[in-house]
């Protein structure tokens, strides 16, 4: 039941950010009930994108519910910044980072964007396929290019996770492994869906609550509009 | 009880408030489905009142709080998240409703004489509504609120000699700034709900005055019994009370069901786009109005020139106001008018559909023109109605109404 | 229509059902709308217990710092201090702390963990000012008996070096303790019960 509340707005969601994209996005299948999958998506954003991605919206101690993760354990692997005295963040903090803006657009061009909600403005899909179409391509700066996001002024972070493919032909159809990342493609196809499962949680915590309270408000609706009909039909017994 | 009602009464007539307008006001008997949209309106109206309020009390109308004061509520304040749905979700079903409420008195004729005066009422309300929910949109503070509001109030800067300064006016500013922000969160938050609520009252009251009309649009009282009562009116207390409690628990059962498992109803009640905080400096991919608007703005885009477009769909709107006039049918209801009248609003229900849809979608050459060609039909609708409608061929109506369950 | 009949047993039945259910569901799709006013996340983390280093503070001095919005004093005695601190003292109301308003760890008549350390929420249990540390005793302005203790400028309410409140005060009961406890010898939290409690 819970699985199929939760899918039905994933795929209606899903067809219509993918319209708008002009290349064919691969599907990911997100579910928020997976701990383990958030808690390894945590990880690695945290590891690879939060030096330069803020979630300036989110609150580390909301992982304590909705990760299932314990205090000392937020506090020891995944906050890494210290606030203006020079002790570390606290765990009620928002999740800024410490990009310097100026730094950033001398080495970017532009600033990092705040990724809280890009998975409701870009949907769950075009992340996934984002983070899975770099290729190699040396007139770039970082020496990587994007399929999906041509020309996209941002480094491969994860390429030594999955190595780094090389296009066969100039349409970009095919590729080849240039360079071995440290785990296969099948393990690092199982991290970007733990990622962008993270990203969609972080991107509306909400939902973790709004369909389990929903069934509930439904079934009440129901019962409560049955009655309401019965009590209709009983009064309008009098009219002819 | 009852002496601390008599106590009341002789100092404020409240039974008698109680008499008048539910359990001895008579309202036909053979009231539809399209019946249940008025009560249904009043109660999404008081709905946004109050998610409004508890929205108000978390959200800063500043340009640089007002997006983090919306992630805030969605986050941060216990159960937000749920008040802020209800809200938007609330505002797209006000208009669900009042299209279906308003097509309901164009079916059957519930403008015509003696009741022109609460269409046009009714027609004030729709228009403030437009400006609650234009302003409204512009608070979250995200890429579609700044745009969508850069790209409507440009309209006014196409009113020949004084439309730039009065743009300029509107904002506050020469761009959609913090001072229109402020201005438009003062006119949502207090000025045009106080409106509301007094033209929802006069609404009510043009309503009671007359009486409601009835699918058969036929005047209940022109046959009463012995004391006086219709003879096809029955007490709006119990009966419609209490089928009006069963409508609103099915209202509630879909409007929950959006709330809960769709919020965002794919992009259609909250734009994608309007997750990215409002940067002045860049316009995205492609700007469409929030879904109920989308039929006007089509209207807009059909027309090949600025101030001939904006013309154009004001037009369209206020032509809706002599709707009373324009129709000059003796006969209410399309049950007993022509075959050429139901064809004609057939066309026109089509036209403002195919409108909403063209207005949704980026502009094609094929779209633009199957856009003329609706706003042709929309308001060839009214054209066409004004000549034929004295001339009908009408059948008969019966004296009293008739019940179709 | 047939108004003069009584009520069926059958409508009775379903107009209480439906008032039943009615009333349910509206006092539950009412606790949304109160909750929100209660202190949000943003609200409950910068209430969330803090850590003072008390190392630096020389005997005799005092710190203040901000908890909750509020200002929270930690003063460190002297042995003098210590020394003239009595168990009964017929000046003050509530000389046992008899009343609830600091954790029982400091119901004693230091009002605190460790005699040395006090540490007190500075707000007047009258109105809410936040009175001043007049640790002197004999002062001018609160003449020859005043054994130094703390002194309310908005309605003259005298408190002991103790926090505990005169007799005939305008304020009704003792400055009140908040939670804390020692991590360290130099560092205390506040806001929160130690694990010993």
């Amino acid at each position: 039941m819970n699985k199929y509340i939760l899918i039905l707005p994933l795929i209606f969601y899903s067809s219509l950010v993918g319209a708008s994209a002009n290349l064919e996005l691969q599907t990911v299948l997100i579910d928020l009930n997976n701990k383990a999958s958030l808690q390894r998506g945590a990880k690695i954003f945290m590891n690879n994108c939060f030096g330069c991605h803020s979630l300036k919206y989110q609150r580390y101690v909301k992982f304590i519910d909705h990760l299932s993760l314990d205090q000392e354990t937020i506090e020891k692997n995944l906050i890494f910044t210290t606030d203006k005295n020079g002790k570390p963040t606290k765990i009620g903090s928002l999740m800024l980072n410490a990009v310097n803006s100026d730094h950033s657009k001398e080495s970017f061009g532009i600033m990092p964007p705040d990724l809280t909600l890009i998975a409701r403005s870009r949907g769950p899909d075009w992340l996934y396929t984002f983070l899975m179409s770099f290729y190699q391509d040396e007139s770039r700066p970082f020496g990587v290019n994007n399929k999906l996001y041509p020309n996209v002024s941002m480094p491969h972070v994860l390429w030594w996770m999955e190595g780094i493919k090389k296009p066969i032909n100039s349409d970009l159809s095919e590729f080849e492994y240039v360079k071995k990342g440290n785990i296969t493609e099948i393990e690092y196809k199982q991290s970007t869906t733990d990622l962008v499962n993270f990203l969609t949680y972080v991107s509306e915590p909400a939902q973790l609550d709004r369909y389990r309270i929903g069934f509930w408000v439904m079934l009440f609706l129901v019962i409560f509009s049955f009655v309401a009909f019965l009590l209709k039909i009983e009064y309008w017994k009098d009219i002819d | 009880m009852n002496k601390l009602m008599a106590w009341i009464d002789e100092r404020l007539p409240v039974s008698n408030f109680v008499k008048n307008h539910l359990s001895q006001y008579y309202a036909p008997k053979n009231f539809n489905f399209f019946y249940y949209f008025g009560a249904l309106a009043i109660f999404v109206f008081i709905l946004q009142i109050v998610t409004g309020i508890f929205l108000t009390i978390h959200y800063k109308p500043d340009a640089v709080q007002a997006f983090a004061s919306v992630e805030y509520i969605m986050r941060d304040v216990e159960w937000g998240w749920l008040i802020r749905y209800m809200h938007s979700t609330g505002a797209s079903f006000f208009f669900i409703i009042i299209y279906l409420h308003m097509f309901r008195a164009m079916m059957y004729g519930s403008y015509k004489n003696p009741r022109e005066l609460l269409w046009i009422f009714g027609m004030l309300i729709f228009v403030l509504l437009m400006a609650e929910a234009f302003m409204g949109y512009l608070l979250p503070w995200g890429q579609m609120s700044y745009w969508g509001a850069q790209v409507i109030i440009s309209l006014f800067g196409a009113i020949p000699f004084i439309g730039e300064s009065l743009a300029t006016w509107i904002r506050g500013d020469y761009v959609i700034s913090d001072a229109t922000l402020n201005r438009f969160f003062a006119f949502h938050v207090i000025a045009i709900p106080l409106l509301l609520f007094a033209l929802i009252y006069l609404h009510l009251a043009a309503l009671h005055t007359t009486g409601s009309n009835n699918p058969d649009g036929i005047e209940i009282k022109n046959y009463k019994d012995e004391n006086g009562i219709p003879l096809d009116g029955i007490p709006f207390h119990p009966y419609y009370t209490v089928k009006d409690v069963f409508g609103l628990s099915f209202f509630l059962i879909i409007f929950a069901f959006i709330v809960f498992f769709l919020p965002e109803l794919g992009g259609y009640f909250l734009e994608k786009d309007n997750f990215v905080p409002a940067n002045p400096l860049k316009t995205p991919e492609h700007i469409v109005p929030v879904w109920y608007f989308t039929p006007f703005y089509a209207i807009l885009r059909a027309i090949p020139d600025k101030f001939g477009g904006v013309l154009v769909m004001g037009l369209a709107i206020f032509v809706l106001f002599l709707l009373p006039w324009i129709d000059r049918c003796p006969v209410k209801s399309m049950r007993y008018r022509s075959r050429v009248y139901k064809i004609l609003l057939t066309l026109f229900a089509i036209s403002f559909i195919g409108l909403g849809y063209i207005g949704m979608n980026p502009v094609t050459p094929i779209l633009t023109w199957v856009g003329r060609l609706f706003t042709l039909i929309y308001f060839g609708f009214f054209i066409v109605l004004y000549f034929i409608s004295p001339k009908e061929k009408t059948k008969n109506v019966p004296d009293r109404v008739t019940m179709h369950e | 229509m047939t108004e003069s009949k009584k009520p069926s047993n059958r409508r009775k039945f379903l107009t209480n059902l439906t008032q039943v259910l009615g009333g349910v569901g509206g006092v539950f799709s009412l606790i949304p709308f109160l909750k929100t006013m209660s202190p949000s996340a943003r609200a409950r983390s910068a209430g969330a217990p803090i850590e003072i280093d008390i190392s630096n503070l020389p005997p005799g001095s005092y710190k203040v710092v901000e908890w909750r919005g509020k200002p929270v004093w930690i003063i460190r005695r002297t042995q003098n201090m210590i020394d003239k601190t009595l168990e009964e003292d017929n000046q003050l109301s509530d000389p046992k702390s008899l009343e609830e308003h600091q954790p029982n760890y400091t119901k004693n008549k230091f009002r605190s963990i460790k005699p040395e350390y006090l540490v007190l929420l500075g707000v007047c249990t009258h109105l809410g000012c936040s009175p001043l540390y007049k640790p002197n005793a004999k002062s001018k302005e609160l003449g020859l008996d005043w054994k130094g203790g703390f002194f309310c400028p908005c309605h003259g309410s005298k408190f002991d070096l103790s926090g505990r409140v005169h007799k005939g005060m305008p304020a009704p009961y003792n400055l009140e303790v908040p939670p804390y406890y020692f991590v360290s010898e130099t560092k205390i939290i506040v806001g929160e019960n130690g694990e010993n409690v």
